[in-house]
């Protein structure tokens, strides 16, 4: 009889939040495979009804400290489209500008700091750093170009607080981009290199059998590489408005997680995030992306998710070629943003967050209190995905010892960068009737 | 991350505003803020431990934390020189990514990015839950540690 074994990593390094793993296999496969979200749940949906429309964007940024623009984003989409409320061109420009600084600094900060060392041996970024200084300051320079895209027009580097339903706060005028343009530059130049430098690492070889690959989901739009908008697309056909992602999308609780578990209706798993936006949309990658992604050899279709470390610092690239772009484009709204005016309403949303589709979706009342609010954050909908992915993996690397099949294990998990705070806000609430009937309600 | 004035002393806070004890840093630095103006720059971290890098390199920083410790009491104050004593591991509990200040601080030794001098005042907290309040002994024990630091760069400046 076959000797039982488990692998438990009760504290899981270099992801956001609180999460653990466990596995039980033997010799003649895996038995059961547990990604345990433990973070508490924080009631963000909650926390959100009776509070005014506007603040919706300020209150779901704290969500989290990585990527609180693409919350804030997903959030005042989904409110303009209850309002039935179309930004300016010129609007829509400065908050995909936005995104791609927070998509640079979430983005480098994974790569650099969380990925790389995994790929080359070392426990964290620390440890690497004594041996490869210069990857880390690199990394490091890019990020802080990010950071100072999202700081200019965001009015600070972590949770803006300069967007607001209708367009912003306030809009930079043009002499506030061009040293700003300069930094991008030089950053760019580090981009490339990191594309160079990321398509050289040693990628351990994982696909999955033909009747197991993934359905990778990611938004697509007809004219840009998307992050603010686009219908919802698969590599399995899917081809929808976001509107009618409630009619595809599931959400169920899990006993062992405090994320919710989504899974498309009647297929099951999919895959989000950049693999997804990068597999459905290379297209509208910018020449010089594409050109470097050829230069260095790498596809345009890519299914191994252990090369997610070049997908991402592809995406870094493709965001300050974009951001240049808007840059030297930049027309300054004629207002900072269109007025709104509350009604009884229903909208819904999503955009690309770093880590994949984040949908929000809110009802307000004719005072323009929220009602409801669903959020349905990226890392909930690759939980499934990655747990799939160990199990697929694992056989072919039982030869291993224990250490090292752990190790693999976690960086599997890192291959999506998941943000366990961020999954964690759902909002369980339990009814229980005089009559003695309780049931539960997942928000 | 807001700043205010570029001078030579950095006041910098860890910790997130809406979680509970978590709150002191920024509670305290917005107070440090209204008490001592533009003498120095006042900086938000909720999390990013390596915008730490940039922001004390080479300069005089006081920074000031919650944390967690087993054995101590709600509102305890721990005081230390960052570069000269060993950091407990309880401290910014809400640093993304698992990225602990001791950790931080040994990859600003590598990265050459150490602050000048570093004061840590560190408040040890008991609820870090979101939308929880402060804990009324972490509230007064922000009050102490607000005094210590008027004295503290009192001192630093030369004044009695």
């Amino acid at each position: 009889m076959a000797r039982t074994k488990t692998i438990k990593v009760d504290y899981l390094a270099r992801v956001e939040g609180e999460g653990a793993l466990y596995i039980r296999y033997d010799d003649g496969g895996v038995h059961d495979v547990k990604l345990k979200i433990f973070e508490p749940p924080r009631f963000f949906e909650g926390f959100l009804r009776g509070r005014d429309y506007l603040e919706a964007p300020d209150i779901t940024a704290r969500i989290c400290g990585i990527c609180p623009v693409a919350y804030q984003m997903s959030s005042l989409h989904a409110i303009e489209d209850a309002l039935g409320l179309a930004p300016t061109p010129e609007l829509r420009a400065l908050r995909r500008l936005i995104y791609c600084g927070e998509w640079i600094e979430s983005h480098s900060l994974h790569i650099y700091m969380l990925h790389a060392p995994d790929f080359l041996g070392y426990e964290s970024a620390v440890a690497m750093a004594k041996d490869h200084p210069q990857i880390v300051q690199d990394g490091l320079a890019i990020k802080k170009a990010g950071n100072a895209l999202v700081s200019l027009l965001g009015g600070r580097e972590i949770h803006p607080i300069n967007v607001r339903v209708g367009g912003f706060y306030r809009v930079p005028v043009r002499a506030e981009l061009e040293p700003l343009r300069q930094q991008l530059l030089r950053a760019r130049d580090l981009a490339v290199e990191g594309v160079r430098w990321a398509a050289s690492l040693s990628f351990p070889k994982f696909e999955r059998a033909a009747a197991d690959q993934y359905e990778f989901v990611a938004l697509s739009h007809p004219n840009e590489y998307p992050m603010n908008e686009g219908r919802i697309v698969s590599t399995r056909g899917l081809d929808i408005p976001v509107q009618a992602y409630d009619a595809h999308f599931r959400e169920e609780h899990i006993e062992y997680s405090n994320a919710l578990h989504s899974t498309l209706v009647e297929r099951g798993a999919y895959f989000v995030g950049p693999m997804a936006r990068y597999n459905l949309n290379y297209d509208s990658l910018s020449p010089l992306v594409q050109e470097t992604a050829e230069d260095v050899g790498f596809p345009p279709f890519c299914a191994n998710p252990f090369k997610s470390i070049v997908v991402r610092s592809l995406e870094v690239l493709y965001a300050f070629d974009e951001a240049l772009r808007i840059i030297d484009n930049y027309q300054q709204p004629q207002q900072a943003y269109l007025e709104t005016k509350p009604r009884e309403s229903h909208g819904c949303a999503a955009t690309e967050a770093p880590r994949g589709l984040l949908y929000h979706s809110y009802g307000i009342d004719d005072k323009g209190k929220i009602t409801d609010a669903r959020i349905v954050a990226p890392t909930s909908q690759n939980q499934k995905t990655i747990e799939d992915d160990l199990r697929h993996m694992l056989p072919q690397y039982l030869h291993l010892p224990e250490d090292r099949l752990q190790a693999q294990c976690e960086q599997a998990i890192r291959n999506y960068d998941p943000c366990i705070s961020c999954s964690t806000h759902f909002l369980q609430l339990h009814l229980e009737h005089a009559g003695g009937n309780s049931g539960g309600n997942d928000g | 991350m807001t700043r205010d004035t570029v001078k030579g002393w950095a006041i910098i806070s860890l910790g997130n505003r809406f979680r509970g004890d978590d709150s002191v840093g920024p509670y305290l630095l917005h107070r440090l803020r209204d008490r001592l103006g533009g003498i120095a720059e006042y900086i938000e971290n909720s999390g990013d431990m390596t915008r730490l890098l940039d922001d004390w390199k080479a300069r005089p920083v006081v920074l000031v934390d919650a944390m967690v410790v087993s054995g101590t009491a709600p509102g305890e104050i721990i005081r230390l020189d960052g570069l000269d004593e060993t950091l407990p591991a309880g401290l910014s509990i809400t640093s993304s990514h698992g990225f602990t200040l001791a950790e931080t601080l040994e990859l600003a030794r590598l990265l050459d990015s150490l602050p000048l001098t570093l004061r840590i005042f560190a408040i040890c907290g008991k609820d870090f839950s979101t939308s929880a309040t402060m804990t009324p002994a972490v509230e007064a024990a922000a009050a102490q540690v607000e005094q210590e630091i008027l004295e503290f760069l009192k001192v630093q400046a030369g004044g009695p």
